[in-house]
């Protein structure tokens, strides 16, 4: 369980982030999960002075856009691009572009972070 | 306006242990702004992680950082202990806190050594490495490796430490304790020191706070923010205060790392005295459930940060995994223009970069 998890709509990302930037809080990182037809991106953030953890959460489709936080947080840049090349996230307006070439060089796996099918079939059953 | 060129800083360089590039523009010799190039080492752990069962990725997670190696597979097993949750036994959590105190003295020694080699202190270099040549070897003994310990288990720990090595352990501690503090007093009073240290690579206070920052660069610009003060494992038992410095600065950076090598060994010395009795490790019943987690914790570098998903199979859905250096390398973008070309060595190696750590 994520304690203090608010989940949002990608057109209400910017906004939210900057209440976080506003508040002088700190950004820790970003996640995204592959759910099949969707990618899941969650954002963190640090309230300082503190350790008190935050995040946003919202659900994407893979074909839309979605908002750079950078021109908020410079820091979000490399998370970002990471995002964008190893998922596939089209993200909009970045500070820095690397053009999918941040980590993965020319001849790299295309996408590698997304699922497979026999992932997304064995992770929906479950066990235990 | 001179003319402006594009220098390549890195991949290989002598202050950058592991590759990365800096692309610098420059006009003459200051730099006008920097562009980092990374992906020189990166090895897909996270998706390998998703790939193996559960109990594998600690041998995987260990091998993220050949530093801070016994911190990842501890910081592994922590998140993966939250899925459940599991409360791992009391000696186990000072066991944790034991080693992972004695990775930072190891660290700081090797920073401090990597920072004297980088304004020619060729000597200061030397005798850092030389005192820490006996944590490795403390390391060593209570671990069974010098770099890459395996210590943790999902559950608790995997190896104990008797009464003998514990009263060898104390012994060398307070022998680095009293050779830091001798070298410790030339870092910080040296006027060459000071010299090529004071008033490099500035961030204030609301610029550490914006940029993210972590660790011992964070604090460095007088944020009193250190993972430890959540109190998990058995910090929450040991006397802690996060150490801090307002100049913000690259002096400012080495006298917290300097502090921090001091409180890491006092903070080992109390966490031996007062080591409870019992298990080291209790057994997960079945697989992690379908539940997500975060767990953060205070390496040498700074804050690492674990986010792991279950979904009740032998399998993670997901694990990330935020590196202490993938937070401070965005800072550079700011700190880096204007200096001199001469300063950006001592600037770079001040935020203690881990390329290994960022690119996972």
């Amino acid at each position: 369980m994520i304690d203090k998890l608010k989940e949002i709509s990608k057109d209400q990302l910017l906004a939210e982030v900057k209440k976080y930037a506003d508040a002088k809080a700190r950004f820790v990182t970003g996640s995204a999960n592959d759910l099949g037809d969707k990618l899941e991106i969650t954002y963190f953030f640090n309230a300082s002075p503190g350790m008190d953890l935050s995040a946003l959460r919202f659900s994407v489709g893979k074909d839309e856009e979605v908002p750079s936080m950078t021109g908020i947080y410079l820091t979000a840049v490399l998370i970002e691009n990471e995002m964008k090349e190893l998922f596939g996230l089209k993200v909009k307006d970045l500070a820095i572009d690397f053009g999918g070439h941040m980590m993965l060089a020319q001849d790299s796996p295309v996408l590698p972070m997304l699922k497979t099918e026999e992932q997304l079939e064995a992770g929906k059953k479950g066990g235990n | 306006m001179a003319p402006r060129t594009i220098t390549p800083f890195g991949p290989q360089h002598p202050v950058l242990p592991e590759p990365v590039q800096l692309k610098l523009e420059l006009e003459d010799e200051r730099v006008v702004s920097v562009l980092p190039a990374i992906g020189y080492g990166h090895r897909g752990i996270e998706k390998a992680c998703e790939l193996n069962e559960y109990p594998k990725n600690i041998y995987l997670c260990e091998r993220i950082c050949g530093i801070c190696s016994a911190i990842h597979g501890m910081t592994y097993c922590d998140v993966v202990e939250k899925l459940w949750p599991l409360d791992i036994p009391p000696r186990a959590k000072y066991l944790r806190t034991i080693w992972a105190e004695m990775a930072r003295t190891h660290s700081h020694l090797l920073w401090l050594g990597l920072l004297a080699d980088a304004f020619g202190f060729e000597s200061m270099f030397m005798q850092y490495w030389r005192i820490r040549e006996k944590v490795l070897d403390i390391l060593e003994i209570t671990t069974g490796h010098r770099v890459t310990q395996s210590v943790s288990i999902v559950g608790g720990v995997r190896r104990d430490i008797d009464e003998d090595q514990k009263k060898h352990c104390i012994e060398v501690l307070k022998d680095v304790r009293k050779e830091a503090e001798a070298l410790n007093n030339v870092l910080v009073n040296d006027y060459t020191v000071k010299a090529r240290t004071v008033g490099k690579g500035v961030l204030s206070y609301d610029q550490a706070i914006a940029l993210g920052l972590c660790g011992p660069h964070l604090r460095a610009s007088g944020v009193k923010e250190d993972c430890r003060t959540q109190g998990y494992w058995a910090y929450g038992d040991l006397s802690f205060e996060p150490v801090i410095a307002t100049g913000g600065d690259s002096f400012s950076r080495a006298a917290v790392r300097a502090g921090e090598l001091y409180q890491a060994i006092d903070l080992q010395l109390e966490a031996f005295g007062k080591l409870p009795e019992g298990e080291l490790a209790v057994k997960p019943k079945g697989n992690p459930p379908a539940n997500e987690a975060v767990s953060r914790v205070e390496q040498p570098r700074g804050e690492v940060f674990y986010y792991a998903k279950g979904n009740g199979t032998r399998n993670l859905e997901r694990l990330r995994v935020r590196t202490p250096t993938y937070a401070n390398i965005p800072s550079l973008l700011v700190m880096l223009p204007g200096c001199e070309l001469a300063d950006v060595p001592i600037i770079v190696l001040s935020i203690d970069p881990c390329i290994s750590c960022t690119e996972r």
